[in-house]
Protein backbone atom coordinates (compact mmCIF):
# COMPACT_ATOMS: atom_id res chain seq x y z
CA UNK A 1 0.00 0.00 0.00
CA UNK A 2 2.68 1.95 0.61
CA UNK A 3 3.81 2.17 -2.79
CA UNK A 4 0.74 2.95 -4.57
CA UNK A 5 0.86 6.05 -2.23
CA UNK A 6 3.63 7.25 -4.35
CA UNK A 7 2.05 6.82 -7.69
CA UNK A 8 -1.40 8.12 -6.79
CA UNK A 9 -1.91 11.14 -8.99
CA UNK A 10 -4.48 13.69 -8.55
CA UNK A 11 -3.45 16.15 -5.44
CA UNK A 12 -0.64 17.72 -5.47
CA UNK A 13 1.81 16.32 -2.97
CA UNK A 14 4.84 18.12 -2.02
CA UNK A 15 6.06 20.21 -4.32
CA UNK A 16 2.65 19.82 -6.69
CA UNK A 17 3.86 21.09 -10.12
CA UNK A 18 7.53 19.93 -9.49
CA UNK A 19 6.54 16.23 -8.77
CA UNK A 20 4.48 16.49 -11.68
CA UNK A 21 7.39 17.59 -13.91
CA UNK A 22 9.42 14.59 -13.56
CA UNK A 23 6.52 11.95 -13.65
CA UNK A 24 5.74 14.23 -17.15
CA UNK A 25 9.14 12.43 -18.51
CA UNK A 26 7.53 8.96 -18.11
CA UNK A 27 4.17 10.06 -19.80
CA UNK A 28 5.99 11.37 -22.68
CA UNK A 29 4.11 9.13 -25.29
CA UNK A 30 0.50 9.91 -23.49
CA UNK A 31 1.62 13.68 -24.01
CA UNK A 32 1.91 13.34 -27.86
CA UNK A 33 -1.28 11.58 -28.11
CA UNK A 34 -3.41 14.11 -26.13
CA UNK A 35 -2.76 17.68 -26.70
CA UNK A 36 -4.07 17.46 -30.14
CA UNK A 37 -7.60 16.88 -28.93
CA UNK A 38 -7.36 18.92 -25.23
CA UNK A 39 -8.46 22.56 -24.95
CA UNK A 40 -8.07 24.29 -21.38
CA UNK A 41 -5.60 21.94 -19.08
CA UNK A 42 -7.37 22.77 -15.89
CA UNK A 43 -11.07 21.83 -16.96
CA UNK A 44 -9.36 18.85 -17.73
CA UNK A 45 -7.95 18.34 -14.56
CA UNK A 46 -11.80 18.75 -12.70
CA UNK A 47 -13.52 16.00 -14.88
CA UNK A 48 -10.87 13.61 -14.12
CA UNK A 49 -10.68 12.65 -10.46
CA UNK A 50 -8.20 9.70 -9.65
CA UNK A 51 -9.15 8.16 -6.25
CA UNK A 52 -6.47 8.58 -3.54
CA UNK A 53 -8.21 6.44 -1.03
CA UNK A 54 -10.39 3.28 -1.02
CA UNK A 55 -13.30 4.60 -0.82
CA UNK A 56 -12.79 6.75 -3.04
CA UNK A 57 -11.93 4.03 -5.69
CA UNK A 58 -15.07 1.86 -4.80
CA UNK A 59 -17.25 5.12 -5.35
CA UNK A 60 -15.35 5.94 -8.74
CA UNK A 61 -16.36 2.01 -10.06
CA UNK A 62 -19.80 2.34 -8.59
CA UNK A 63 -19.49 -0.41 -6.36
CA UNK A 64 -20.96 1.54 -3.72
CA UNK A 65 -24.37 2.70 -4.31
CA UNK A 66 -25.32 5.60 -2.27
CA UNK A 67 -23.93 8.11 0.68
CA UNK A 68 -26.15 6.19 3.03
CA UNK A 69 -23.69 3.56 2.70
CA UNK A 70 -21.19 5.33 3.49
CA UNK A 71 -22.75 6.73 6.36
CA UNK A 72 -23.76 3.07 7.70
CA UNK A 73 -20.00 2.25 8.72
CA UNK A 74 -19.00 6.19 9.44
CA UNK A 75 -16.09 5.81 6.84
CA UNK A 76 -14.15 9.04 6.87
CA UNK A 77 -14.64 10.69 3.87
CA UNK A 78 -11.61 12.10 2.28
CA UNK A 79 -12.27 13.31 -0.81
CA UNK A 80 -15.14 15.84 -1.99
CA UNK A 81 -15.76 14.00 -5.23
CA UNK A 82 -17.19 11.25 -3.80
CA UNK A 83 -20.28 13.23 -2.30
CA UNK A 84 -20.60 15.24 -5.61
CA UNK A 85 -20.45 11.88 -7.39
CA UNK A 86 -23.51 10.72 -5.23
CA UNK A 87 -25.29 14.24 -4.87
CA UNK A 88 -23.74 16.44 -7.81
CA UNK A 89 -26.42 18.12 -9.49
CA UNK A 90 -28.68 18.56 -6.49
CA UNK A 91 -25.93 20.03 -4.44
CA UNK A 92 -26.49 23.79 -4.00
CA UNK A 93 -24.05 26.26 -1.95
CA UNK A 94 -24.51 29.26 -0.80
CA UNK A 95 -21.58 31.61 0.83
CA UNK A 96 -22.94 32.86 4.34
CA UNK A 97 -19.96 34.90 5.55
CA UNK A 98 -16.65 36.36 4.52
CA UNK A 99 -15.41 37.72 7.38
CA UNK A 100 -11.82 38.84 7.03
CA UNK A 101 -9.94 38.56 9.88
CA UNK A 102 -6.18 39.90 11.09
CA UNK A 103 -2.93 38.74 12.20
CA UNK A 104 -0.80 41.55 13.32
CA UNK A 105 2.96 41.91 12.29
CA UNK A 106 5.79 44.60 12.42
CA UNK A 107 4.83 45.25 8.46
CA UNK A 108 1.12 46.47 9.70
CA UNK A 109 -1.98 43.78 9.57
CA UNK A 110 -1.93 40.78 7.25
CA UNK A 111 -5.32 40.27 6.24
CA UNK A 112 -7.12 36.54 5.49
CA UNK A 113 -10.70 36.01 4.36
CA UNK A 114 -12.50 33.43 6.37
CA UNK A 115 -15.66 31.97 3.84
CA UNK A 116 -17.93 30.21 5.99
CA UNK A 117 -20.25 27.83 2.80
CA UNK A 118 -23.17 25.82 3.81
CA UNK A 119 -24.06 23.35 0.64
CA UNK A 120 -26.93 21.30 0.75
CA UNK A 121 -29.61 19.23 -1.36
CA UNK A 122 -32.36 20.71 -0.23
CA UNK A 123 -33.32 16.60 1.00
CA UNK A 124 -31.68 15.76 3.94
CA UNK A 125 -27.78 16.07 3.59
CA UNK A 126 -25.91 19.40 4.74
CA UNK A 127 -22.35 20.04 4.77
CA UNK A 128 -20.78 22.80 6.37
CA UNK A 129 -17.19 24.30 5.19
CA UNK A 130 -14.88 26.85 7.23
CA UNK A 131 -11.99 28.15 4.95
CA UNK A 132 -9.23 30.74 5.40
CA UNK A 133 -7.28 32.20 3.14
CA UNK A 134 -5.73 35.28 1.32
CA UNK A 135 -8.10 35.78 -1.53
CA UNK A 136 -11.54 35.51 -1.43
CA UNK A 137 -11.78 33.22 -4.39
CA UNK A 138 -9.41 31.22 -2.90
CA UNK A 139 -11.35 30.54 0.48
CA UNK A 140 -14.71 29.73 -0.99
CA UNK A 141 -13.23 27.73 -3.25
CA UNK A 142 -11.59 25.75 -0.55
CA UNK A 143 -14.45 26.19 2.14
CA UNK A 144 -16.99 24.49 -0.61
CA UNK A 145 -14.48 21.77 -0.82
CA UNK A 146 -14.52 21.74 3.20
CA UNK A 147 -18.29 21.64 3.04
CA UNK A 148 -18.88 18.64 0.90
CA UNK A 149 -16.31 16.97 2.86
CA UNK A 150 -18.70 17.19 6.13
CA UNK A 151 -21.72 15.94 4.59
CA UNK A 152 -24.40 15.45 6.84
CA UNK A 153 -27.53 13.21 6.63
CA UNK A 154 -30.44 14.68 8.69
CA UNK A 155 -33.22 12.79 10.14
CA UNK A 156 -36.37 14.35 9.50
CA UNK A 157 -39.92 13.13 11.37
CA UNK A 158 -43.37 13.80 11.87
CA UNK A 159 -44.71 16.25 14.17
CA UNK A 160 -48.16 14.43 14.61
CA UNK A 161 -50.25 12.32 11.84
CA UNK A 162 -47.82 10.37 10.07
CA UNK A 163 -49.21 11.50 6.73
CA UNK A 164 -47.20 12.20 3.97
CA UNK A 165 -43.03 12.81 3.89
CA UNK A 166 -41.38 13.93 7.04
CA UNK A 167 -41.01 17.41 6.91
CA UNK A 168 -39.54 18.65 10.22
CA UNK A 169 -37.10 17.05 12.77
CA UNK A 170 -38.28 14.15 14.78
CA UNK A 171 -37.46 15.12 18.35
CA UNK A 172 -36.38 18.52 20.14
CA UNK A 173 -32.37 18.70 19.39
CA UNK A 174 -30.32 21.13 20.47
CA UNK A 175 -26.19 22.05 18.97
CA UNK A 176 -23.91 23.91 20.89
CA UNK A 177 -20.55 26.18 19.86
CA UNK A 178 -18.86 28.31 21.68
CA UNK A 179 -21.60 30.34 23.62
CA UNK A 180 -24.44 29.89 20.91
CA UNK A 181 -26.97 26.85 21.52
CA UNK A 182 -29.35 26.29 18.91
CA UNK A 183 -32.54 24.39 19.75
CA UNK A 184 -34.73 22.82 17.14
CA UNK A 185 -38.47 21.70 18.21
CA UNK A 186 -40.49 20.00 15.84
CA UNK A 187 -43.41 21.76 14.12
CA UNK A 188 -47.11 21.05 12.58
CA UNK A 189 -46.71 21.25 8.65
CA UNK A 190 -47.36 24.68 7.51
CA UNK A 191 -45.10 26.14 10.39
CA UNK A 192 -42.50 26.98 7.99
CA UNK A 193 -38.78 27.02 9.47
CA UNK A 194 -39.30 29.87 12.14
CA UNK A 195 -35.61 30.98 12.72
CA UNK A 196 -33.22 33.68 12.26
CA UNK A 197 -31.72 34.35 8.68
CA UNK A 198 -28.18 32.47 9.34
CA UNK A 199 -29.91 28.95 10.69
CA UNK A 200 -33.01 29.26 8.55
CA UNK A 201 -30.54 29.11 5.46
CA UNK A 202 -28.84 25.89 6.74
CA UNK A 203 -32.03 24.10 7.66
CA UNK A 204 -33.71 24.83 4.21
CA UNK A 205 -30.63 23.33 2.73
CA UNK A 206 -31.15 20.39 4.87
CA UNK A 207 -34.56 19.99 3.56
CA UNK A 208 -36.38 20.45 7.16
CA UNK A 209 -39.86 22.57 5.86
CA UNK A 210 -41.45 22.91 9.24
CA UNK A 211 -39.49 23.76 12.81
CA UNK A 212 -39.30 26.30 15.64
CA UNK A 213 -36.60 27.24 17.10
CA UNK A 214 -34.73 28.55 19.88
CA UNK A 215 -31.41 30.09 20.41
CA UNK A 216 -29.33 31.38 22.75
CA UNK A 217 -25.69 32.90 23.41
CA UNK A 218 -24.13 35.42 21.52
CA UNK A 219 -25.81 34.28 17.75
CA UNK A 220 -24.11 37.32 16.33
CA UNK A 221 -20.98 35.44 15.91
CA UNK A 222 -21.75 33.97 12.91
CA UNK A 223 -19.32 31.30 12.92
CA UNK A 224 -20.48 29.99 16.32
CA UNK A 225 -24.67 30.34 14.74
CA UNK A 226 -23.75 28.45 12.18
CA UNK A 227 -22.32 25.33 13.52
CA UNK A 228 -24.21 25.16 16.26
CA UNK A 229 -27.36 24.51 13.83
CA UNK A 230 -24.73 22.06 12.05
CA UNK A 231 -24.49 20.29 15.37
CA UNK A 232 -27.74 20.31 15.95
CA UNK A 233 -28.86 18.51 12.57
CA UNK A 234 -25.38 15.60 13.13
CA UNK A 235 -27.93 14.87 16.50
CA UNK A 236 -30.62 14.01 14.47
CA UNK A 237 -29.61 10.58 13.57
CA UNK A 238 -27.81 10.44 17.05
CA UNK A 239 -31.03 10.14 19.18
CA UNK A 240 -32.61 6.76 19.75
CA UNK A 241 -35.88 6.54 19.07
CA UNK A 242 -38.51 3.49 19.62
CA UNK A 243 -39.19 2.90 15.74
CA UNK A 244 -35.13 2.56 16.16
CA UNK A 245 -35.29 -0.64 18.69
CA UNK A 246 -34.85 -3.21 16.48
CA UNK A 247 -31.93 -5.15 16.25
CA UNK A 248 -29.34 -3.91 13.90
CA UNK A 249 -28.56 -6.55 10.99
CA UNK A 250 -25.12 -6.38 10.24
CA UNK A 251 -23.82 -6.45 6.86
CA UNK A 252 -20.48 -6.51 5.53
CA UNK A 253 -18.29 -3.24 5.29
CA UNK A 254 -17.78 -2.27 2.03
CA UNK A 255 -13.80 -2.59 2.35
CA UNK A 256 -14.59 -6.27 3.10
CA UNK A 257 -17.52 -6.55 0.43
CA UNK A 258 -14.83 -5.36 -2.03
CA UNK A 259 -12.06 -7.16 -1.16
CA UNK A 260 -10.74 -8.30 -4.16
CA UNK A 261 -11.63 -5.72 -6.49
CA UNK A 262 -9.34 -2.98 -3.87
CA UNK A 263 -6.52 -5.87 -4.11
CA UNK A 264 -6.26 -5.25 -7.62
CA UNK A 265 -3.60 -2.17 -8.32
CA UNK A 266 -5.03 0.85 -9.62
CA UNK A 267 -4.37 2.42 -12.68
CA UNK A 268 -1.80 4.74 -12.45
CA UNK A 269 -2.35 7.51 -14.36
CA UNK A 270 0.88 10.03 -15.25
CA UNK A 271 -0.97 11.02 -18.97
CA UNK A 272 -3.79 13.43 -16.66
CA UNK A 273 -0.63 14.69 -14.64
CA UNK A 274 1.08 15.75 -17.68
CA UNK A 275 -1.97 18.32 -18.88
CA UNK A 276 -1.68 20.28 -15.82
CA UNK A 277 1.65 21.55 -18.20
CA UNK A 278 0.79 25.45 -19.18
CA UNK A 279 -1.88 26.30 -21.25
CA UNK A 280 -0.59 27.94 -23.93
CA UNK B 1 -3.46 -26.02 24.29
CA UNK B 2 -0.14 -27.74 23.56
CA UNK B 3 1.79 -28.47 27.06
CA UNK B 4 4.64 -27.54 24.52
CA UNK B 5 3.30 -24.16 24.03
CA UNK B 6 2.99 -23.45 27.14
CA UNK B 7 6.17 -24.43 28.52
CA UNK B 8 8.03 -22.38 25.61
CA UNK B 9 5.90 -19.33 27.16
CA UNK B 10 6.83 -19.75 30.26
CA UNK B 11 10.41 -20.15 29.50
CA UNK B 12 10.05 -16.63 27.54
CA UNK B 13 8.46 -15.05 30.47
CA UNK B 14 5.38 -14.38 28.71
CA UNK B 15 3.71 -14.91 31.71
CA UNK B 16 5.94 -11.97 33.41
CA UNK B 17 3.85 -8.72 34.58
CA UNK B 18 4.92 -5.85 35.66
CA UNK B 19 4.66 -4.09 39.07
CA UNK B 20 1.53 -1.99 38.02
CA UNK B 21 -1.65 -3.51 37.07
CA UNK B 22 -4.38 -1.20 34.99
CA UNK B 23 -7.51 -2.16 36.07
CA UNK B 24 -8.70 -3.70 32.77
CA UNK B 25 -5.86 -6.01 32.59
CA UNK B 26 -7.18 -7.48 36.53
CA UNK B 27 -9.36 -10.01 34.06
CA UNK B 28 -5.84 -11.39 32.86
CA UNK B 29 -3.78 -11.40 35.87
CA UNK B 30 -3.48 -14.61 38.25
CA UNK B 31 -1.32 -13.79 40.78
CA UNK B 32 0.72 -10.78 42.57
CA UNK B 33 4.64 -12.33 43.28
CA UNK B 34 6.36 -11.12 46.29
CA UNK B 35 8.51 -9.56 44.75
CA UNK B 36 5.26 -6.93 43.31
CA UNK B 37 5.47 -8.69 39.88
CA UNK B 38 2.22 -9.60 38.43
CA UNK B 39 1.67 -12.88 37.06
CA UNK B 40 -0.45 -13.08 34.09
CA UNK B 41 -2.49 -16.01 33.36
CA UNK B 42 -0.55 -17.74 30.45
CA UNK B 43 -3.88 -19.97 29.24
CA UNK B 44 -5.85 -16.60 28.85
CA UNK B 45 -3.11 -15.62 26.53
CA UNK B 46 -3.58 -18.38 24.56
CA UNK B 47 -7.41 -18.22 24.23
CA UNK B 48 -6.85 -14.53 23.32
CA UNK B 49 -4.15 -15.31 20.73
CA UNK B 50 -6.44 -17.75 19.09
CA UNK B 51 -8.89 -15.10 19.00
CA UNK B 52 -6.20 -12.66 17.49
CA UNK B 53 -5.30 -15.64 15.00
CA UNK B 54 -9.05 -16.60 13.93
CA UNK B 55 -9.58 -12.35 13.36
CA UNK B 56 -6.25 -12.33 11.43
CA UNK B 57 -7.52 -15.16 9.25
CA UNK B 58 -10.44 -14.33 8.33
CA UNK B 59 -9.24 -10.80 6.68
CA UNK B 60 -9.20 -12.23 2.90
CA UNK B 61 -6.16 -10.12 2.03
CA UNK B 62 -3.43 -10.70 3.85
CA UNK B 63 -2.29 -7.08 2.40
CA UNK B 64 -4.30 -5.08 4.31
CA UNK B 65 -2.83 -6.23 7.54
CA UNK B 66 -0.28 -4.18 9.14
CA UNK B 67 2.10 -5.53 12.04
CA UNK B 68 3.90 -2.73 14.03
CA UNK B 69 6.58 -2.20 16.39
CA UNK B 70 8.54 0.96 17.12
CA UNK B 71 10.74 -0.49 19.90
CA UNK B 72 13.41 -2.48 19.02
CA UNK B 73 12.83 -5.34 20.28
CA UNK B 74 9.50 -6.53 18.08
CA UNK B 75 11.31 -5.21 15.27
CA UNK B 76 12.61 -8.59 13.98
CA UNK B 77 9.55 -10.42 15.19
CA UNK B 78 7.37 -8.30 13.27
CA UNK B 79 9.52 -8.17 10.16
CA UNK B 80 9.26 -12.10 10.58
CA UNK B 81 5.55 -12.15 11.07
CA UNK B 82 5.25 -10.15 7.70
CA UNK B 83 7.02 -12.51 5.80
CA UNK B 84 5.27 -15.65 6.94
CA UNK B 85 1.89 -14.56 6.58
CA UNK B 86 1.72 -11.98 4.06
CA UNK B 87 1.08 -8.90 5.75
CA UNK B 88 2.77 -5.39 5.99
CA UNK B 89 5.10 -4.37 8.68
CA UNK B 90 5.86 -1.33 9.80
CA UNK B 91 9.19 -1.39 11.77
CA UNK B 92 10.52 1.79 13.63
CA UNK B 93 8.56 4.85 13.74
CA UNK B 94 5.34 5.29 12.94
CA UNK B 95 5.18 8.63 10.62
CA UNK B 96 2.13 10.43 11.93
CA UNK B 97 -0.25 10.56 9.43
CA UNK B 98 0.59 7.58 7.75
CA UNK B 99 -3.35 5.97 8.26
CA UNK B 100 -5.18 9.62 7.73
CA UNK B 101 -3.18 11.60 5.62
CA UNK B 102 -4.33 10.50 1.56
CA UNK B 103 -1.81 13.03 0.45
CA UNK B 104 1.75 11.28 1.60
CA UNK B 105 3.74 9.03 -0.04
CA UNK B 106 3.05 6.14 2.72
CA UNK B 107 -0.52 6.46 3.20
CA UNK B 108 -2.21 3.08 3.72
CA UNK B 109 -5.63 2.13 4.88
CA UNK B 110 -5.07 -1.21 6.92
CA UNK B 111 -8.09 -3.56 7.91
CA UNK B 112 -5.79 -4.50 11.01
CA UNK B 113 -3.41 -3.18 12.68
CA UNK B 114 -1.52 -5.95 14.97
CA UNK B 115 1.37 -3.99 17.36
CA UNK B 116 3.71 -5.27 20.10
CA UNK B 117 2.87 -2.41 22.30
CA UNK B 118 0.32 0.27 23.28
CA UNK B 119 1.78 2.64 25.24
CA UNK B 120 5.46 3.16 22.91
CA UNK B 121 2.13 2.54 19.72
CA UNK B 122 0.20 5.28 20.48
CA UNK B 123 0.35 7.08 17.81
CA UNK B 124 -1.27 4.32 15.33
CA UNK B 125 -3.76 3.62 17.84
CA UNK B 126 -4.95 7.37 17.62
CA UNK B 127 -5.11 7.02 14.12
CA UNK B 128 -6.44 3.98 13.39
CA UNK B 129 -9.46 4.95 16.07
CA UNK B 130 -9.26 7.95 13.16
CA UNK B 131 -9.87 5.53 10.20
CA UNK B 132 -11.94 2.60 11.50
CA UNK B 133 -9.41 -0.03 11.82
CA UNK B 134 -9.62 -2.32 14.56
CA UNK B 135 -6.71 -2.82 16.68
CA UNK B 136 -4.76 -6.33 18.12
CA UNK B 137 -2.05 -5.52 20.90
CA UNK B 138 -0.06 -6.99 22.79
CA UNK B 139 -0.90 -5.72 26.34
CA UNK B 140 1.11 -5.79 29.52
CA UNK B 141 -0.37 -5.34 33.13
CA UNK B 142 0.12 -1.75 32.93
CA UNK B 143 -1.02 -1.40 29.20
CA UNK B 144 -3.47 1.46 28.67
CA UNK B 145 -6.49 -0.75 26.85
CA UNK B 146 -7.57 2.75 24.89
CA UNK B 147 -8.87 2.05 21.53
CA UNK B 148 -7.16 -1.66 21.48
CA UNK B 149 -9.79 -3.89 20.30
CA UNK B 150 -8.48 -6.92 20.83
CA UNK B 151 -5.70 -7.22 24.08
CA UNK B 152 -3.69 -10.58 24.58
CA UNK B 153 -2.35 -10.52 27.74
CA UNK B 154 1.62 -10.91 27.96
CA UNK B 155 5.02 -9.26 28.46
CA UNK B 156 5.92 -7.21 25.57
CA UNK B 157 9.65 -6.28 27.48
CA UNK B 158 11.21 -9.00 27.20
CA UNK B 159 12.87 -10.14 23.59
CA UNK B 160 12.04 -13.53 23.85
CA UNK B 161 8.51 -12.62 25.25
CA UNK B 162 7.63 -10.88 21.80
CA UNK B 163 9.49 -13.07 19.79
CA UNK B 164 7.68 -16.28 21.25
CA UNK B 165 4.30 -14.84 20.95
CA UNK B 166 4.77 -13.65 17.59
CA UNK B 167 5.64 -16.61 16.04
CA UNK B 168 2.77 -18.60 17.79
CA UNK B 169 0.61 -16.00 16.55
CA UNK B 170 1.93 -16.48 13.10
CA UNK B 171 1.59 -20.48 13.40
CA UNK B 172 -1.81 -20.42 14.49
CA UNK B 173 -2.53 -17.87 11.16
CA UNK B 174 -1.10 -20.46 9.43
CA UNK B 175 -2.64 -23.17 10.77
CA UNK B 176 -5.96 -22.30 10.88
CA UNK B 177 -5.50 -20.97 6.53
CA UNK B 178 -4.69 -24.45 6.37
CA UNK B 179 -0.99 -23.83 5.18
CA UNK B 180 0.73 -25.47 7.97
CA UNK B 181 -0.62 -28.87 9.12
CA UNK B 182 -1.63 -28.63 13.43
CA UNK B 183 0.11 -32.28 13.63
CA UNK B 184 3.64 -31.34 12.84
CA UNK B 185 5.72 -28.82 14.77
CA UNK B 186 6.10 -25.95 12.47
CA UNK B 187 9.59 -26.03 11.12
CA UNK B 188 10.50 -22.46 11.67
CA UNK B 189 12.14 -21.75 14.80
CA UNK B 190 11.31 -19.47 17.44
CA UNK B 191 14.83 -18.11 17.85
CA UNK B 192 14.07 -16.58 14.11
CA UNK B 193 11.50 -14.13 15.94
CA UNK B 194 13.98 -13.03 18.67
CA UNK B 195 15.63 -9.64 18.62
CA UNK B 196 19.49 -10.03 18.33
CA UNK B 197 21.65 -7.47 19.72
CA UNK B 198 23.68 -5.59 16.64
CA UNK B 199 27.48 -7.02 18.38
CA UNK B 200 25.91 -10.64 18.90
CA UNK B 201 26.36 -11.40 14.91
CA UNK B 202 30.59 -10.94 15.25
CA UNK B 203 30.71 -12.76 18.74
CA UNK B 204 28.44 -15.53 16.64
CA UNK B 205 30.87 -15.78 13.47
CA UNK B 206 34.09 -16.53 15.79
CA UNK B 207 31.92 -19.13 17.90
CA UNK B 208 30.77 -20.92 14.74
CA UNK B 209 33.63 -21.11 13.58
CA UNK B 210 34.94 -23.31 16.46
CA UNK B 211 31.70 -25.11 17.36
CA UNK B 212 32.08 -27.20 14.03
CA UNK B 213 34.27 -29.86 16.18
CA UNK B 214 32.05 -29.58 19.64
CA UNK B 215 29.02 -30.72 17.13
CA UNK B 216 30.76 -33.35 16.32
CA UNK B 217 32.28 -34.67 19.70
CA UNK B 218 28.94 -33.41 21.88
CA UNK B 219 26.11 -35.04 19.35
CA UNK B 220 25.97 -38.42 20.31
CA UNK B 221 25.45 -36.94 23.93
CA UNK B 222 22.47 -35.24 23.94
CA UNK B 223 22.82 -31.95 26.22
CA UNK B 224 20.00 -30.70 27.28
CA UNK B 225 18.86 -27.10 26.72
CA UNK B 226 21.81 -26.82 24.38
CA UNK B 227 19.86 -25.87 21.45
CA UNK B 228 19.26 -22.07 21.03
CA UNK B 229 21.59 -18.86 21.30
CA UNK B 230 23.32 -17.14 23.92
CA UNK B 231 20.45 -15.46 25.13
CA UNK B 232 19.01 -18.99 26.21
CA UNK B 233 21.65 -19.21 29.23
CA UNK B 234 19.47 -18.63 32.18
CA UNK B 235 15.97 -20.33 30.19
CA UNK B 236 18.69 -23.65 29.21
CA UNK B 237 18.78 -24.26 32.89
CA UNK B 238 15.11 -23.82 33.58
CA UNK B 239 14.88 -26.31 29.81
CA UNK B 240 17.40 -28.93 31.83
CA UNK B 241 14.58 -28.83 34.51
CA UNK B 242 11.70 -29.22 32.31
CA UNK B 243 13.61 -32.18 30.78
CA UNK B 244 13.22 -33.86 34.26
CA UNK B 245 9.78 -33.00 34.80
CA UNK B 246 8.90 -34.16 31.38
CA UNK B 247 10.75 -37.34 31.54
CA UNK B 248 8.97 -38.07 34.53
CA UNK B 249 5.42 -37.55 32.24
CA UNK B 250 4.23 -40.14 30.82
CA UNK B 251 5.53 -40.59 27.14
CA UNK B 252 2.72 -40.48 25.31
CA UNK B 253 3.05 -37.39 24.19
CA UNK B 254 1.02 -36.08 21.30
CA UNK B 255 3.90 -34.76 19.52
CA UNK B 256 5.52 -38.02 20.60
CA UNK B 257 5.42 -39.68 16.43
CA UNK B 258 6.22 -37.17 15.03
CA UNK B 259 9.52 -35.78 16.21
CA UNK B 260 10.63 -39.48 16.79
CA UNK B 261 10.78 -39.84 12.62
CA UNK B 262 12.86 -36.13 12.26
CA UNK B 263 15.07 -37.72 14.96
CA UNK B 264 16.29 -40.69 12.98
CA UNK B 265 19.67 -39.12 12.32
CA UNK B 266 20.24 -38.68 15.48
CA UNK B 267 21.43 -41.46 18.74
CA UNK B 268 18.95 -40.51 21.59
CA UNK B 269 18.23 -42.25 24.79
CA UNK B 270 15.81 -40.55 25.97
CA UNK B 271 13.26 -39.71 22.38
CA UNK B 272 9.79 -39.38 24.32
CA UNK B 273 11.40 -37.16 26.65
CA UNK B 274 12.90 -35.07 23.84
CA UNK B 275 9.70 -33.56 22.39
CA UNK B 276 8.81 -32.18 25.66
CA UNK B 277 11.96 -30.83 26.83
CA UNK B 278 13.17 -29.29 23.18
CA UNK B 279 9.36 -27.40 22.99
CA UNK B 280 11.10 -24.65 25.79
CA UNK B 281 13.92 -24.18 23.66
CA UNK B 282 12.31 -24.73 20.84
CA UNK B 283 14.79 -25.52 18.80
CA UNK B 284 12.41 -27.63 16.64
CA UNK B 285 15.19 -31.14 15.56
CA UNK B 286 15.70 -29.66 11.96
CA UNK B 287 18.00 -27.54 13.26
CA UNK B 288 20.25 -30.22 14.60
CA UNK B 289 20.78 -31.55 11.61
CA UNK B 290 22.44 -29.06 9.91
CA UNK B 291 24.13 -28.95 13.18
CA UNK B 292 27.13 -26.17 13.47
CA UNK B 293 25.34 -23.26 13.08
CA UNK B 294 22.47 -24.04 15.96
CA UNK B 295 25.18 -25.41 18.20
CA UNK B 296 27.13 -23.17 19.40
CA UNK B 297 26.50 -20.11 21.12
CA UNK B 298 24.68 -22.54 23.40
CA UNK B 299 27.94 -23.67 24.91
CA UNK B 300 28.87 -21.50 27.38
CA UNK B 301 26.22 -21.79 29.74
CA UNK B 302 25.72 -25.28 29.58
CA UNK B 303 24.37 -26.38 33.00
CA UNK B 304 25.92 -29.58 33.17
Amino acid sequence: MAERGGERGGFGRGFGRGDRGDRGGRGDRGRGDRRGGRRGAKRDEEEKWVPVTKLGRLVKDGKIKSLEQIYLFSLPIKEHQIVEFFLGSALKDEVMKIMPVQKQTRAGQRTRFKAFVVVGDNNGHVGLGVKCSKEVATAIRGAIILAKLSVIPVRRGYWGNKIGKPHTVPCKVTGKCGSVTVRLVPAPRGSGIVAARVPKKVLQFAGIEDVFTSSRGSTKTLGNFVKATFECLLKTYGFLTPDLWRETRFSKSPFQEFTDFLAKPHKISVVEDVEKTPVY
Amino acid sequence: MKESDVQMMLAADVHLGTKNCDFQMERYVWKRRSDGIFIINVGKTYEKLELAARVIAAIENPQDIIVQSARPYGQRAVLKFAQYTGCQAIAGRHTPGTFTNQLQNTFSEPRLLILTDPRTDHQPIMEAALGNIPVIAFCDTDSPMKYVDIAIPANNKGKHSIGALFWLLARMVLQMRGTISAAKPWDVMVDLFFYREPDEGKDRDEEEAGAAEFAAVEYPAPALGMVGDAQWGPEAAEAGQWEADASAVATGAVPAGVPAVEWTGAAVPAGAGWDVGAAPAAAPPAGWETAAPAAPAGWEPAPQ
